[in-house]
């Protein structure tokens, strides 16, 4: 039934342009949104209420995250330690389009939000699977992207959803009926912006950050007005004067990052700082917003280009950070970078989480914590940006920080991590996170290469994994009070997608292989398996209707790590 | 309708490798370049390259990068002088838009699956995504023909070829010879 009233509606609207010649068709399909049962009349608007309340929402799971504190935890604990082991699919849903999947849907009033590559969003009930509408962004002639053609998710406020899209836009939807009501040109995609990560909506704001660390960018946070699109403010990720920073000679760790700062002084002098407008500082994942201070938290990316440094001289400020600014003006309050002067890609992605840690007084904290491609979390106070602490390696280091050179040096953690874009999870009873981690041997490879214009890939060299040296993940869960690894259990291949944790003491995660993972929270004890027959590269969500509590996640692969492809949200429900 | 829905699913793929340039003006425009890379793109000659499937925006790039001197070759420079810019995006909607017919020059007793675990070992397809399809300014490669593609690696590895950001020299460097072979092997048989 579905097939066919779907067909009988785009013959329809295909008839009416009058022609079934490509060039028509394409403008069809083009922004169509195909509707196919009517939207429950349950849906509701998100209101800003709500979203100030995700955090500890039983039912619905509002953003991304989860709320504003990206603590990724749901509180429902009808599927526990106890019962998991009969947890089984309640249905799949089949998108169109066959290729890496790292959303994490958006579930309201029943109502699921999820999006795939290349920026399809579909509306579906969260009970049965069954399609509302399905909405395809009219890409644009040049999209500029690194690392697969990804979309993360949307966000929602007062009954619109907000994507970014692989052309540098951002559009809104009626969440109702996936009609489109406006888009803005974040930036111009030819010089190597896009947009993959789920933007966040607080205080009638819409904020994104922008990809292009791999093309030359000049990073940023943007501010959208939520009802018209018009642009409120940005953040530059790269000031235009003090990029060059401090001269640190260690990392947020303490190691010597070995940096020539007498030849790097001599560069700036020879070239000036003009070269902030192809600095990079990509923001690569969604912020974290402290509504009692109007405060958002985001991370910022590599420097560009990746692995040569010798014509960006200086720290590469805001690179590899952690970033703080004013929610209403965009104004800056405070930064934290862990690697000055990065040549190994080894930048900060995965996404702030606020919560609560002792401090090196023993007496609580507000605190903002970030798990690195290093390999370490890193726990913040959140008011001044202080470094309270950094948990001890949660994957093996070695050779840091040897220099790439032409012909490969070899350091770990390899340039995807540690933790790469991966949201992490908290259970905050047991004081814990919990890290998607990824172990893969690589050599550093540099190679002088001047700004090519913005339009091809920018590394200044390569990355090489080792032949015959073993790759694998690892969920790690770290007491944020101590920096302790409590425990870790170990996958069969580097971990890409991201946590889940819930009150019934369980942490979800996926692997490349297809299995979808549940586990014990308190001591890592694999508790329940399922194979999804594609990657499970996207972090899962959890949600209640009429009752029930349901585990949802993509399984889609991933470009990154070349993992098996799918289409699929699986959703999975107790019998 | 079967054919209608199938005609929407493959809409939604089009535009991310045909530009909304005008692929008919290109196919007027490429009767210039068929005696070498045949009429719709399937080169036959392998030491040119199958440009039918290859992605608008990588022949876009490439044909500006010849015409401005960013790479050079003595069949390809003179053709790509005098193009316009929308020559260039026009040549390059249509060869996007034509499709791969299979018949590239393959080389079947290469060690194919030396191939494939030195292209992991590089992390080919963390660009050139899976299967070697290609993405915007990556270059499709899958089904390239062998001559062709182990023409290129080795003219990254020694520098003749220097358009490409230093991506691929880094890459190459370290490669031996005969890994560069099978990778160009394995490539060919891919589909």
């Amino acid at each position: 039934m579905k097939v066919i009233g779907k067909s009988l509606l785009l013959a329809a609207s295909i008839a009416l342009a009058g022609s079934v010649s490509l060039a028509a068709a394409q403008e069809i399909s083009g922004g169509a949104t195909t509707s196919v049962k009517p939207m429950s009349s349950n849906l509701g608007a998100v209101t800003q209420k709500r979203l100030d309340g995700a955090d500890m929402e039983k039912t619905d799971w509002l953003q991304v995250n989860g709320g504003y504190s990206q603590t990724r935890f749901f509180p429902g604990k009808q599927i526990n330690t106890r019962n998991v082991k009969k947890l089984r699919p309640a249905f799949i849903f089949q998108t169109d389009v066959l290729e890496s999947m790292e959303t994490a849907p958006l579930v309201v009033d029943g109502v699921m939000f999820l999006t795939t590559s290349y920026n399809h969003v579909y509306a579906i009930d969260a009970t049965t699977g069954e399609e509302y509408w399905h909405y395809i962004h009219p890409m644009g002639p040049i999209t500029v992207y690194c690392c697969g053609p990804n979309n993360r998710g949307v966000a929602a406020l007062d009954g619109r959803l907000f994507m970014g899209t692989l052309d540098a836009k951002l559009v809104a939807l009626d969440a109702k009926t996936g009609t489109k009501l406006w888009e803005t040109q974040i930036e111009d995609p030819e010089l190597g912006y896009s947009e993959t990560m789920a933007p966040v909506a607080a205080d009638g704001k819409v904020l994104i950050g922008t990809n292009g660390g791999e093309y030359g960018v000049r990073g940023f946070v943007k501010a959208f007005d939520a009802e018209t699109g018009a642009q409120l403010w940005t953040f530059y990720t790269i000031p235009e004067i003090g990029h060059e920073g401090v001269w640190a000679t260690h990392d947020a760790t303490g190691r010597n990052m070995l940096r020539d700062i007498a030849a790097e002084k001599r560069m700036l002098a020879e070239r000036g700082g003009g070269f902030y407008k192809t600095l990079g500082g990509g923001v690569w994942m969604t912020p974290a917003i402290d509504r009692e201070t109007n405060t958002v938290f985001f991370v910022v990316g590599n420097p560009s280009p990746d692995l040569y440094g010798d014509i960006r001289p200086g720290d590469n400020l805001y690179t590899n950070s952690m970033v703080a600014v004013d929610l209403h003006t965009g104004a800056y309050k405070w930064h934290y970078q862990y690697i000055a002067h990065d040549v190994w890609d080894l930048d900060a992605v995965s996404p702030p989480i606020l919560t609560t840690a002792k401090g090196k007084d023993g007496k609580d904290r507000k605190v903002a914590i970030h798990g690195g491609k290093t390999g370490h979390i890193y726990v913040h106070d959140r008011q001044t940006g202080e470094l309270i602490r950094f948990s001890e390696a949660m994957i093996p280091q070695e050779n840091m920080w040897v220099l790439p050179t032409p012909e490969g040096e070899r350091m770990l953690p390899g340039a995807n991590g540690g933790v790469e874009w991966n949201p992490m999870a908290v259970n905050e009873k047991l004081n814990l996170a919990y890290a998607a981690n990824l172990h893969q041997p690589m050599t550093y490879h540099v190679e002088p290469a001047e700004y090519p214009g913005g339009d091809k890939l920018w590394l200044g060299g390569a990355f090489k994994v080792i032949p015959g040296e073993e790759q694998w993940g690892r969920l790690a869960a770290v007491n944020i009070d101590t920096g302790k690894m409590v425990w870790k259990a170990d996958t069969a291949q580097p971990l890409m997608g991201g946590v889940l944790a819930t009150a019934g003491d369980l942490v979800f995660t996926g692997e490349g292989n297809g299995w979808f993972n549940a586990y014990d929270a308190r001591n890592g004890k694999k508790l329940w398996s399922f194979q999804a027959g594609a990657g499970v590269n996207a972090p899962p969500v959890s949600y209640v209707v009429d009752g029930k509590q349901y585990i949802a996640v993509a399984a889609g692969g991933n470009t990154q790590l070349n993992f098996k492809r799918g289409n699929s949200v699986i959703v999975f429900s107790l019998p | 309708m079967k054919k209608l829905i199938a005609l929407i699913a493959l809409l939604a793929w089009v535009p991310h490798h045909a530009l909304a340039q005008d692929a008919e003006a290109g196919r007027k425009k490429a009767e210039a370049c068929a005696a070498c890379h045949g009429i719709d793109g399937n080169s036959t000659v392998p030491q040119y390259p199958v440009l039918a499937s290859q992605t608008a925006r990588y022949i876009y790039l490439q044909l500006r990068d010849f015409k401005r001197g960013r790479r050079e070759d003595p069949l390809m420079s003179p053709m790509a002088a005098n193009l316009s810019k929308e020559d260039m995006l026009d040549l390059a909607a249509y060869y996007a838009s034509q499709k791969f017919n299979g018949q590239n020059s393959r080389k079947t007793d290469g060690d194919i699956e030396r191939g494939r675990a030195a292209s992991d070992a590089a992390l080919c397809t963390m660009c050139h995504l899976g299967g070697f399809s290609g993405q915007n300014e990556v270059p499709r490669l899958a089904g390239q023909h062998y001559e062709y593609t182990l023409k290129q690696l080795n003219d990254f590895k020694v520098k003749n070829r220097t358009n490409d950001a230093g991506n691929m020299t880094a890459v190459v460097r370290t490669i031996s010879d005969e890994d560069l072979a099978a990778i160009a092997a394995y490539i060919s048989i891919l589909r």
